[in-house]
């Protein structure tokens, strides 16, 4: 009795939790796929009907080469990002960490002011403030060099180091305390061996830092990494925006599934897509999480 | 001893937990009697039925994402209009209200009695069953001074399902003491003006657009004789008239910086540009702006067809939902019934050089004298009202693509149109 209580207890510990996020996210998706199934759309708003499958015929046919060229446009846009972000950053606490270095809180403290912006502030601010041909930075550059003026934003290949750019100046704040909260926590003295046993700075950070960031940073990458790959706003509001339309025809498997099945007020097969995308993070989520094992 | 604290906490954190979850599950004291924010309007159906005939005081909300003085304005005169007895109008705004309006059309709870909205959401809203029709509320007669396409805006499927309150078309909008000259009479003077006093470099522009936003391209393609898509829902992208008009609003794009929105507002009202394609919304930022403007209907520009420049118009009504004609209709009808009167569009004319869709109201001296109203009025005429149909929701975004991929991007005409009118009966077929 005592040992059923025992086992018992931590349920129900826990059982308001679960209450919780059955509400919070259980629902929502169970609500989700009950109405993928269903014809809800303008025309059947409060008579819809059971029309089973339909709507998953329909949006699996949604993936075309349309679809394809999305997938291999976010798995490009993930890797740059994570090489850079992961790179930048690290260079960026080291640098945060050298010795004597002075003013080192001034820095830590507009390093991290990208990250205290909200998202949406941030990218209408780049959007005018950098790339706008006739108030962004950018331009004003060009122009005062003597070039013609360029509308970065018009064309998939400037439109996607663009929205790089941006993504990198959003991301790296994080990235960057996260390294620097990681190299504090190393073992002063193996670099002092290591200064003892004649290891130049590469050799330090090759056989000492990296290592000792590996589990540490592992979480933080990998959830960065998923995050970047299910990345919206950034392609949505810089390139797509109603109203504000760039020209430039990049789409990430996202933006692709919001083009082609949320503009059309059929929720029946907004919720298919819905459903078939979560599959889709659900998965890449699963491979993530065995590769955060792995390290 | 530090074992049982653990406990207690974590059963008292569990507790919070259990509540929080359930917050929100019970009955709102207030809203279980009908009482609204302000304190004194029953909302259950029986009981404001029983209020709207016995006098009791009844708030009618209506939802809108226009300019809020404008609306407190409209608010103003219906109140005063309806203070004894003891109904009032009260706007709240909300973004993207047609949104709005598709999640809580049918929620009683939490969604309005009323919303005002540009015309071309209606035949959505109609098909979704959630709008009850002007007509069951009001008497024809009380509508008889409305100008007939306002009527015809707010109606569909034979059905008038809205109440027009006033109406808005494009304008060539210029700055007179930028502007050299005469405002040219046809398109063709217009571009040669243009590529005379445009230094894209310096940043300086003769007439700015959003070129690349098809309400703002409208006037050519409909003068050109295309169309976005037709009554029938049959979309226009590929017709050879719009694509011409498409080909020819190209070389003016190229003179007016990138189209963005902001971009463009900001660049007249900083006297960077002499001229801006715009309506009645930018004359707040233009007024704070001290410039001295002239304006234009676009119906006075020929263009090489031998036609003119026909906008689109849109008008802004006021819809009422069904569930709340169901318990307030007796104070919805008289709503409407001083909407439906002068009063409303000649204050929203004075005030906000608003176009009232009454027509008793242009008899007022100072609407009649309102430069602004005059042009609009007279575009009116030959403007074309933006289809309501529900088809119209998805097409702004493939004709928006089109422009920019044509305008921006430098795409071919006839590839760009052929790929974006497939792509508009894509979202077209993905809504059955």
């Amino acid at each position: 009795m005592k040992k059923s209580n025992r086992k018992l207890t931590p349920w129900l510990y826990n059982f308001p939790a679960f209450i919780l996020i059955g509400i919070i996210v259980l629902f929502p998706i169970l609500y989700t796929g009950y109405i993928s199934l269903t014809n809800m759309n303008l025309y059947h708003w409060q008579d819809y009907t059971f029309v089973g499958a339909d709507n998953y015929v329909r949006a699996l046919g949604k993936v075309d080469s349309g679809f394809i060229a999305a997938l291999f446009t976010t798995i490009l846009w993930t890797v740059v990002n994570m090489v850079l972000d992961v790179g930048i950053a690290y260079i960026l606490a080291i640098g945060l960490n050298v010795e004597g270095l002075r003013g080192r809180r001034i820095y830590k403290t507009l390093i991290i002011f990208p990250w205290a912006m909200p998202a949406y502030v941030s990218i209408l601010a780049w959007r005018v403030g950098m790339y706008n041909t006739e108030f962004g930075l950018l331009n004003k550059v060009l122009v005062a060099l003597g070039f013609e003026k360029m509308d970065f934003l018009s064309k998939n290949v400037p439109a996607f180091l663009s929205c790089v750019v941006l993504n990198l100046w959003m991301s790296l704040p994080y990235m960057v305390v996260m390294f620097d909260g990681a190299l504090q926590s190393i073992d002063r003295s193996m670099y002092e061996s290591a200064i003892l046993d004649g290891a130049g700075a590469w050799q330090k950070n090759w056989y000492i830092t990296i290592p000792s960031l590996r589990k540490v940073m592992a979480p933080v990458v990998i959830m960065t990494t998923f995050t970047t790959f299910k990345q919206f706003d950034i392609v949505y509001l810089l390139t797509m925006q109603k109203g504000a339309v760039s020209g430039s025809t990049m789409q990430t498997i996202i933006t692709y599934a919001h083009q082609n099945a949320f503009v059309s007020n059929n929720y029946g097969l907004s919720s298919a897509v819905s459903i078939v995308i979560f599959v889709i993070i659900i998965a890449f989520s699963a491979w993530t999480n065995r590769a955060a094992k792995e390290v | 001893m530090r074992k049982s604290i653990k406990k207690k906490l974590s059963l008292l954190l569990a507790g919070a937990m259990a509540a929080g979850t359930l917050t929100g599950c019970g009955q709102d004291a207030e809203s279980s009697t009908g009482i609204t924010t302000e304190g004194a309007v029953p909302e259950t159906d029986n009981a404001t039925e029983e209020a709207s005939t016995s006098g009791e005081p009844v708030t009618i909300t209506a939802w809108h994402d226009n300019d809020e003085a404008m609306m407190e304005a409209l608010a103003a005169v219906v109140n005063e209009k309806l203070a004894g007895e003891n109904i009032t109008l009260r706007f709240e705004k909300k973004s993207d209200v047609s949104g709005q309006i598709r999640l809580y059309g049918t929620d009683a709870a939490n969604g309005p009695d009323m919303y005002l909205f540009a015309h071309d959401s209606l035949g959505g809203f109609a098909e979704m069953g959630i709008l009850e029709p002007v007509g069951n509320l009001i008497s024809e007669d009380k509508e008889a001074d409305l100008l007939p396409m306002t009527i015809e805006a707010a109606s569909y499927k034979g059905e008038q399902y809205l109440m027009p309150v006033y109406y808005e078309t494009l304008l060539f909008m210029y700055n007179k003491s930028l502007w050299k000259g005469e405002v040219p009479s046809t398109t063709d003077e217009l571009y040669d003006y243009m590529v005379e006093n445009t230094d894209t470099n310096a940043g300086t522009y003769a007439l700015v657009n959003q070129h690349s936003n098809s309400y703002n391209v409208a006037p050519f393609i409909n003068g050109f004789g295309g169309y976005i898509i037709d009554k029938d829902a049959n979309p226009g992208l590929n017709v050879q008239e719009t694509k011409d008009a498409i080909s020819y609003n190209k070389k003016f794009a190229e003179l007016q910086a990138d189209g963005d929105y902001n971009t463009v507002t900001a660049l007249f009202n900083e006297g960077n540009a002499a001229a801006i394609i715009g309506g009645p919304w930018l004359i707040s930022g233009i007024k704070e702006a001290g410039i001295d403007l002239g304006i234009k209907s676009l119906c006075d520009f020929t263009l090489p067809n031998g036609d003119v420049m026909t906008p689109y118009s849109g008008v802004q009504c006021l819809g009422v939902l069904k569930y709340a004609a169901e318990s307030k209709k007796e104070a919805l009808t008289r709503v409407l019934e001083v909407l439906a009167e002068p009063e409303v569009g000649i204050t929203l004319a004075k005030e906000f050089n608003c176009a009232p869709a009454n027509s008793k109201a242009y008899e007022d001296a100072d609407v009649a004298a309102n430069e602004m109203i005059l042009a609009m009025e007279k575009s009116a005429k030959k403007a074309v009202p933006m289809s309501n149909i529900p088809e119209m929701s998805v097409m702004w975004g493939p004709a928006e693509s089109l422009l920019a991929a044509v305008n921006k991007s430098g795409e071919d005409v006839d590839t760009a149109a052929d790929k974006y009118q497939k792509e508009a009966l894509q979202a077209i077929a993905d809504m059955q």
